[in-house]
């Protein structure tokens, strides 16, 4: 089991389960061929109806990340976590720098003051 | 200044302790929300603040006096109970002669409130008090409560079987009363989430005893839930106010009181969220109960 986080009113539920299970994937709370809860025991951890819970799992099985075996339950599959990594990379600049770009422009930010930030902001966190 | 204080304060009933030792200073102009599990304490702690139920030991006072069985300082209270618990026996009376016996009670009755609220929330006078729904019930609860006009006025669960659309008429009309009048509001309820804007402070009893007393916000700043791999959750707030720990195989949740100048730092393997304050009663108030 894993899934500790709470969930916000910011997003559709089934969106949140599905991150939530990604980034216990990417810590290694959830290990790759290790069993993750069932739909009915996310239903019951957050009290949301199961079906919701089951939406936000599925896209996490048509994507490959998570597998189904018959009668036994849902494993995480194999190369889960590069897969996870790499699909989160290629939404990174959808996610992150087209927002960060737009409010940049807003207040009149220049590339130049941009690039001295983010170099900083990189120098800070190692 | 006049403030509503007590000291001590505790109820006993056989040997059940059902409000402990409990400290409490009540300012001016200000809305406090009372929280609290049912059997907390709430009713009990309300009903001897206003001298409506003698207290085991402790003290009361308001601007210094001594509440009990002092009609000076009665005067600037009022209790608004719930209607049918009040044991008054007025189950069977019409509306309009329990407004009356209020208005008796309550020496700055203020009769034009009164008949614009009746107008607000629909109600008929000839009704009788037995005959009410429970909304219709916590109304007049807040008629009472609101055409008191006491500089200290308490509510207990005043929204509980209202509407949305009538809690949002209640909330308004209070933070107007207040901002009008600068008159104490005290309410509790166990409808927290939609109650929280309107609250200056939060006061949180558990088990009898008066757990918190904070103001709104700064509560809400403060508390955060911190979720990921249990080894960095554990070494992340270490030394710290941590409550309701959950642990999954590897993953850990837990809620933190931040104390002053103390932070969660950011890393990849933990999440730290802000919190409801309906979220932070569950986190302290739920502790140790399987959901």
């Amino acid at each position: 089991m894993a899934l500790s986080e709470i969930l916000t009113q910011e997003k559709s539920i089934y969106l949140q389960i599905r991150e939530m299970i990604e980034r216990d994937i990417l810590r290694d709370v959830l290990a790759e061929e290790e069993r993750v809860p069932s739909t009915n025991e996310l239903a019951k951890l957050y009290a949301i109806n199961p079906a919701t819970a089951a939406k936000g799992v599925n896209l996490l099985v048509d994507e490959g990340i998570l597998y189904k075996k018959r009668g036994i339950g849902m494993f995480v599959a194999k190369g889960a976590k590069e897969k996870i990594r790499n699909k989160k990379k290629a939404r990174f600049f959808e996610d992150y720098v087209k927002g960060l770009l737009t409010e940049a422009a807003n207040l009149g930010i220049s590339r130049e003051e941009l690039i001295a930030m983010i170099t900083e902001g990189k120098g800070e966190e190692d | 200044m006049d403030v509503l204080e007590c000291r001590g304060l505790t109820k006993v009933y056989g040997k059940k302790e059902v409000v402990k030792q409990v400290d409490l200073t009540l300012e001016k102009g200000k809305i406090y929300g009372l929280i609290g599990r049912n059997g907390a304490g709430k009713t009990t702690l309300l009903s001897m603040l206003t001298a409506q139920n003698p207290a085991t030991s402790g003290t009361v006072t308001y601007a210094g006096m001594p509440v009990w069985e002092n009609e000076q300082a009665l005067s600037h209270l009022c209790f608004s109970r719930e209607l049918g618990n009040s044991g008054t026996g007025a189950n069977g009376w019409k509306l309009k002669d329990y407004l009356r016996t209020a208005s008796i009670y309550l020496p700055h009755w203020d009769k034009e409130m009164e008949q614009r609220l009746m107008e607000k929330f629909h109600l008929d006078r000839k009704q009788r008090i037995n005959k009410l729904s429970k909304g219709m019930a916590s109304m007049v609860t807040i008629i009472v409560a609101m055409a008191s006009k006491a500089d200290f006025t308490f509510l207990d669960e005043p929204t509980a079987g209202l509407d949305v659309i009538a809690r949002q008429q209640f909330y308004r009309l209070l933070l107007e009363e207040m901002e009008e009048t600068g008159r104490t509001f005290v309410i509790s309820t166990h409808i927290i989430e939609e109650a929280s804007d309107a609250f200056d402070e939060v006061i949180l009893m558990r088990r009898g005893e008066l757990f918190l007393k904070e103001k709104t916000q700064e509560l809400l700043e403060r508390c955060v839930h911190v979720s990921g791999r249990a080894d960095a959750l554990e070494a992340a707030t270490r030394g710290m106010e941590v409550h309701a720990k959950e642990r999954f195989g590897r993953g850990s949740g837990a809620t933190v009181l931040l104390r002053p100048g103390e932070r969660i730092p950011t890393n990849a393997d933990l999440t730290v969220q802000p919190m409801s304050l309906e979220n932070i009663f569950v986190a302290l108030c739920g502790e140790g109960e399987e959901l």
